[in-house]
């Protein structure tokens, strides 16, 4: 520790610490325009200028990088430094008249006018003040260089190498995060391209608690935005975590767990709108998917909860079109059968919240389960605009002079008319779909598949939670498309099933199985894709095959099929069949 | 074989440019077809310094100079001197209003005024053959050092020479060394500054084009000091010949054992890489070289952690000037209290009570003897201007010399008998800078002069901080409307706070000396400033829209008898009369190139 003085003020701190972060200390304030905490000192905006006296003679050094030595005295606040401060702040403001950062530095330091006139004047209230932030953090922080300067003197300016996309950035958005200007803007290349689906409507960080009601509330890290997974830099989580939680070494891990019994409850996912393009989802502005627009519902989502157009404004008219890709010839026969209620649901909301016109177009109403059909009603009441009919397109449309709208173009069936319905926002709703990898699984579980792709219920009225394979239980959306309650309701029963089978603590189970002969085994491996339960594995270390006893359901199957004739039913042998027969035909 | 005469032909970037090579080859043919080839030797040296009167080249053993050579001058000269014995006089140098030319180099006052020490082999010795320079007693001294002397030693003895950079700064070189080796640290790195962006300066490049062995040695002396093994020379890349030139210098020094591993058998290695640079101005200070050098753009960073601690790669490094490497092999050979003798002030208590030695520097505009001069340290500048330089050009009146390069000041008339000392210097608001001397007489306006170098530095500024970025450029405006007329009073107001502030707070010496000719004419100057803003005139005529050019209708007719060559030279077709009448300028069209002012024979035509 080293002792200085600041405007009159002793105070102790460590060697080298620079002058800024002393003055703090002190609880004095240096303004700052170039400097933040996650990088290295840069030093160029010069208006933490201040004065370190040494005897008689005086100089003027910058705040943010002036290491601090013993006995040093410092003067944040003379005239001198004041006179600095105020021409640097007129050369700011004479630049950038209007950035909003640049307006509040001058009015904190009292200076209105600029007494020059400059001839490279930027009125943008984002223009670039070239403080060099954005270069820095993307060098030092994320260890990318993705950002760097071009040009000399006053021609200055921020780029990417070549001023062309760089394919070094890794969209971490560190550089939008400290441009003070918001002159930096994220764009998701993704999400114009309308590659994958973005199902957010605002970037998240690399660390976050997944959602307000997760359980643990404890954040995770999201390894493929992570910068240090990435570039092994930034750290920034790691650094301001106190208790030094962070520990970017930890690895996801495979848990194996033996169990009896297996409920499937993996659920759905929402087609691929981009796959209709004619409803301009990720292409056109303003149109949302279902998902989309509950993330915007959300109080704790990103627009907190306010239903706004992309600019900030309140829509005038929303539309929401039902039936996408369900109950539709070419994508999905079946009818998803929750749209029909959350659309209603949005209705409401957007009535309640707003004052925008709502337009349902639908198919039919699906209004089905209890309460439901008075739900209807009231939204009807509410003044709810219900357009019978499928949607052709939308389209963005542009008047002169006017904000671009969206306009749906459909048929009236009920009026028997071709309709165009001008919009501000439209909010699609996309079908469920069984999960992309539900054939994988339906292959270890050794399941099977509707031809929807949803997996198979043992019998559709008896047994709607059982499978065709013992102990394996399916659920909810893995079993068809349905509501909460019916989840909730199926997934009651298959537990209850699961546990009456857990009291018990033993299974019965049929005699009557197929039995291998070991000695005589060939290992040809013919049987072991023929189960139908996928009671049959292979064991590597005999080469032979084994059959599990709890799995076979003695069909019988692999017994006809065995080349070498090694596989029998236990009780059902060749030589105990052929008495049988001989015994039939003895009477 | 012995020659009984060498032809030393300056093959300096000035004297290559006006076709030096020719000439040397137009000799060799003509040495050749006299047969005497064998009795007379052509030699290519590097810049004499004398570019002004190049191509140009002095006969040795006896001295005598010969400038301004036409190929069409060869087949007389061989014939005349070497043949018969007789010099030509009309190829010799004559001083300005003098009539009997000076055959002796040594008898001209632009050599005679000079002590040579960082150019003492120039004209002397082929830079491209190690062996002259060992011959001159080259190498000797770094024989001394590694062979009977601690680093310690040689670090005292550059010490107490007094030896300060030459690279701009002063800072006392011997105290630079020494804290570079007081750093801990496992590497150590010496580097040379030859990036020399001042326009107009050529000090550094005449250097290494003329004795490059000289800037080798001094560096593996100062490598020797610190503890370094690995060296650096910064150069750039529009220097070819001065690059080639140390090319060769250190593939022959590697040759011979005089870099690279166990130096004269000793422990100490060392080698030397060269770096190219793109020729940025700002790429001269030294943590924007390192940068540089780093492969980073070249930007300065707050030096408040010296380079002597924390350089090149985070490493301890030691950065001088080639001048100041060039002046190494000397001290150390003819010792320290040889060199302090030469120069100003006391500096055996305070490193920075005196400028000791010899700084070289390129003298231009308006002088009659132009060139680079190695001149001893506290020789006025009046002995400069009038003694080596000739006086001023065309006998007009001197008015101000710029010292320093483009950020150093002006200096008036009133104190041209100012020692040339760091101290002196930067006391009236100027530097010594890296050498560059600027004669200006009364045709220059002040205030377009300060433009003019404000306008290099604001170019050549990085952009890195405000104020030196925003600053210069606002002052840059604000000389733009002085000069055009549009200036008021609180634009000289304003233009001198703006400077001091600029100088206050910049990052590095760039921004924080560009005001200094601004400052400098504000200071000595001042009327014209005045005239400029109050009256809208440029007293010096050279402000284009402050004058009007006119033609005095009684000259015109009564001595030219409207002769009117000067309304077919007018560009802009503004020039109308009959032919025997009185001519006159229509202001509207004429756009005061001045071509009509240089055709009148009658000096008819005024400039208001
Ligand atoms: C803008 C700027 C340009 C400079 N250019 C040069 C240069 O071209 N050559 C040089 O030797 N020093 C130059 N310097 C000075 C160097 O920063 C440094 O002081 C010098 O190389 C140190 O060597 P010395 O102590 O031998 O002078 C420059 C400084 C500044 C601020
Ligand atoms: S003073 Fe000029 S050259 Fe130096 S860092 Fe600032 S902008 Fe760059
Ligand atoms: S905050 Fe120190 S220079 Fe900008």
């Amino acid at each position: 520790m080293i002792k200085l003085t600041i405007d009159g003020k002793q105070l102790e701190v460590f060697e080298d610490t620079s002058i800024l972060k002393a003055a703090e200390k002190a609880g004095i304030w240096i303004p700052t325009m170039c400097h933040c905490d996650y990088i290295e000192p840069y030093g160029v905006c010069r208006l933490c200028s201040v004065e370190v006296v040494k005897g008689k003679r005086s100089r003027i050094v910058t705040a943010c990088n002036y290491p601090v030595r013993e006995g040093l005295t410092v003067r944040t606040n003379s005239e001198r430094v004041k006179w600095i401060r105020k021409i640097i702040m007129e050369l700011m403001l004479s630049r950038w008249p209007n950035v909003p950062a640049v307006k509040e530095m001058a009015e904190q330091l009292g200076i209105s006018k600029p007494r020059f006139e400059s001839k490279e004047k930027d009125e943008a209230e984002d223009a670039c003040i070239l403080c060099g932030m954005c270069v820095n953090v993307c060098n030092d922080l994320v260890g990318k260089g993705v950002l760097g300067f071009s040009k000399m003197g006053i021609e200055r300016e921020v780029v990417l190498p070549y001023n062309e996309r760089s394919e070094e950035c890794i969209a971490c958005g560190a550089c939008a995060y400290v441009c003070p200007t918001k002159h930096i803007k994220v764009k998701s290349l993704e999400y114009e391209r309308g590659a994958i689906q973005d199902w957010s409507l605002a970037s998240k960080t690399a660390i976050y608690v997944p959602t307000m009601q997760a359980v643990p509330r404890v954040p995770t890290i999201d390894e493929a935005s992570c910068i240090n997974k990435q570039t092994g830099g930034c750290k920034a989580c790691q650094t301001y975590c106190e208790p030094g939680a962070i520990n970017y070494d930890m690895k996801d891990e495979e848990i194996e767990v033996e169990v009896g019994q297996i409920l499937i409850t993996t659920g759905y996912q929402l087609m691929d709108l981009t796959k209709m393009p004619q409803f301009g989802y990720g292409r056109l502005d303003n149109v949302y998917s279902s998902l989309d627009f509950e993330h915007m519902l959300n109080s704790t989502g990103p627009t907190n909860g306010t239903i706004q157009c992309k600019d900030g404004s309140v829509p005038r008219a929303v539309g929401i079109i039902h039936c996408i890709g369900s109950r539709d010839e070419n994508y999905h026969k079946y009818c998803s059968r929750v749209c029909c209620m959350y659309a209603l649901k949005f209705a409401h909301l957007i009535k309640d919240r707003t004052t925008a016109e709502v337009y349902q177009f639908y198919i039919d109403m699906r209004a089905f389960g209890k309460g439901y059909e008075e739900f209807y009603k009231r939204l009807l009441d509410e003044g709810v605009n219900m357009i019978r009919g499928k949607v052709g397109e939308v389209t963005e449309c542009r008047v002169d002079g006017e904000k671009p709208f969206l306009k749906v173009a459909c048929e009236d069936t009920l009026i028997g008319k071709f309709r165009e319905i001008p919009l501000d926002m439209v909010i699609l709703c996309p079908a469920i779909e069984s999960n992309a990898d539900s054939s994988d699984l339906k292959k270890i579980f050794s399941i099977s598949q509707s031809p929807d792709k949803f997996f198979l219920e043992r019998h559709p009225k008896l047994d709607p939670m059982s499978t065709m394979t013992d102990g394996i239980f399916i659920a909810g959306c893995a079993q068809g498309p349905k509501d909460i309650p019916d989840s909730v309701a199926q997934a009651s029963g298959a537990a209850a099933k699961i546990l009456s089978l857990i009291s018990v603590g033993e299974v019965a189970v049929d005699p009557i199985k197929a039995e291998i002969v070991e000695e005589r085994c060939s290992g040809c491996r013919i049987c072991n894709n023929l189960c139908p339960y996928g009671a049959i594995s292979y064991i590597d270390e005999k080469k032979i095959s084994f059959i599990n006893d709890m799995l076979c359901k003695g069909c019988g199957t692999c017994v006809a099929a065995c080349p070498s004739s090694v596989i029998t039913g236990k009780g059902f042998t060749d030589a105990q069949i052929m008495a049988e027969i001989e015994g039939l035909l003895a009477i | 074989m012995a020659y009984r005469t060498y032809l030393m032909v300056c093959a300096g970037t000035g004297c290559v440019a006006n076709n030096s090579m020719k000439i040397k080859e137009k000799l060799e043919d003509e040495l050749l077809k006299r047969g005497i080839h064998n009795e007379v030797s052509v030699v290519t040296t590097g810049c004499n310094g004398f570019c002004a009167a190049g191509p140009l080249m002095v006969v040795q053993p006896d001295g005598v100079f010969y400038q301004l050579l036409k190929e069409s001058d060869i087949p007389l000269l061989v014939e005349e001197h070497f043949i018969k014995g007789r010099p030509v006089k009309k190829l010799m140098y004559t001083p300005p209003k003098e009539k009997s030319s000076i055959p002796k180099m040594s008898d001209i006052p632009f050599f005679a005024n000079q002590t040579l020490i960082a150019l003492k082999n120039r004209g002397l010795i082929d830079p491209e053959k190690i062996d002259e320079y060992i011959a001159r007693g080259g190498y000797e001294a770094l024989a001394k050092v590694l062979t009977t002397m601690t680093s310690e030693e040689v670090i005292k003895e550059i010490k107490d020479s007094g030896l300060r950079g030459r690279g701009g700064g002063g800072f006392p070189t011997g105290i630079k060394w020494e804290t570079c080796k007081r750093m801990e640290a496992d590497t150590r790195y010496v580097i040379c500054n030859a990036d020399e962006g001042d326009p107009g300066a050529f000090m550094d490049r005449s250097i290494i084009e003329s004795d490059p062995h000289a800037v080798l040695e001094g560096m593996c002396i100062g490598a020797f000091a610190i503890g370094a093994s690995d060296g650096y020379i910064y150069i750039r890349n529009e220097y070819p010949i001065a690059l080639q030139r140390l090319q060769v210098a250190i593939k022959q020094a590697r040759e011979y054992g005089l870099l690279g591993k166990n130096i004269f058998g000793t422990d100490f290695s060392f080698d030397v890489r060269i770096v190219r640079g793109a020729g940025a101005f700002v790429c001269g200070e030294s943590t924007a070289l390192m940068a540089s050098i780093e492969g980073k753009p070249g930007e300065p960073r707050a030096k408040y952690v010296h380079t002597v601690e924390k350089g090149l790669h985070d490493k301890p490094t030691c950065l001088n000037n080639v001048e100041t490497w060039a002046n190494v092999a000397q001290i150390i050979t003819r010792g320290a209290s040889w060199f302090s003798s030469i120069g100003t002030g006391d500096v055996s208590e305070d490193a920075w009570g005196g400028s000791k030695g010899t700084k070289v520097f390129s003298l231009s505009g308006k002088v009659n003897n132009t060139g680079l001069i190695e001149v001893p340290m506290g020789i006025s500048l009046r002995q400069i201007i009038y003694d080596i330089g000739g006086g001023i050009k065309d006998g007009k009146k001197f008015k101000a010399v710029q010292t320093g390069g483009p950020s150093g000041g002006f200096i008036p008339e009133s104190l041209l008998d100012l020692p040339v000392d760091y101290e002196e210097l930067t006391r009236v608001g100027s530097m010594m800078g890296s050498g560059g001397m600027v004669v200006t007489d009364e045709d220059n306006c002040m205030v377009e002069m300060a433009k003019y170098f404000l306008s290099f530095t604001q170019a050549e500024s990085c952009g890195k901080c405000i104020p030196c970025r925003e600053g210069t450029k606002r002052m840059l405006d604000i000389l733009e409307k002085i000069t055009t007329g549009e200036g008021t009073e609180e634009d000289l107001v304003l233009l001198e706070e703006l400077s001091y502030m600029v100088v206050d707070s910049s990052l590095c010496a760039l921004g924080g000396s560009a005001p200094n000719p601004v400052l400098t004419t504000l200071k000595y100057f001042r009327d014209e400033y005045e005239t400029h803003v109050r009256d809208k005139k440029c007293p010096a005529h050279c402000c284009k829209a402050l004058i009007k050019y006119s033609i005095d209708p009684n000259i015109c007719v009564e001595k030219g008898h409207g002769c009117g060559v000067c309304s077919k030279s007018c560009p802009d077709g503004a020039i109308i009369g009959e032919s025997k009448q009185v001519h006159y300028i229509d202001l509207m069209k004429c756009g005061k190139c001045g071509i009509c002012y240089d055709s009148c024979k009658f000096n008819a035509i005024y400039i208001e």
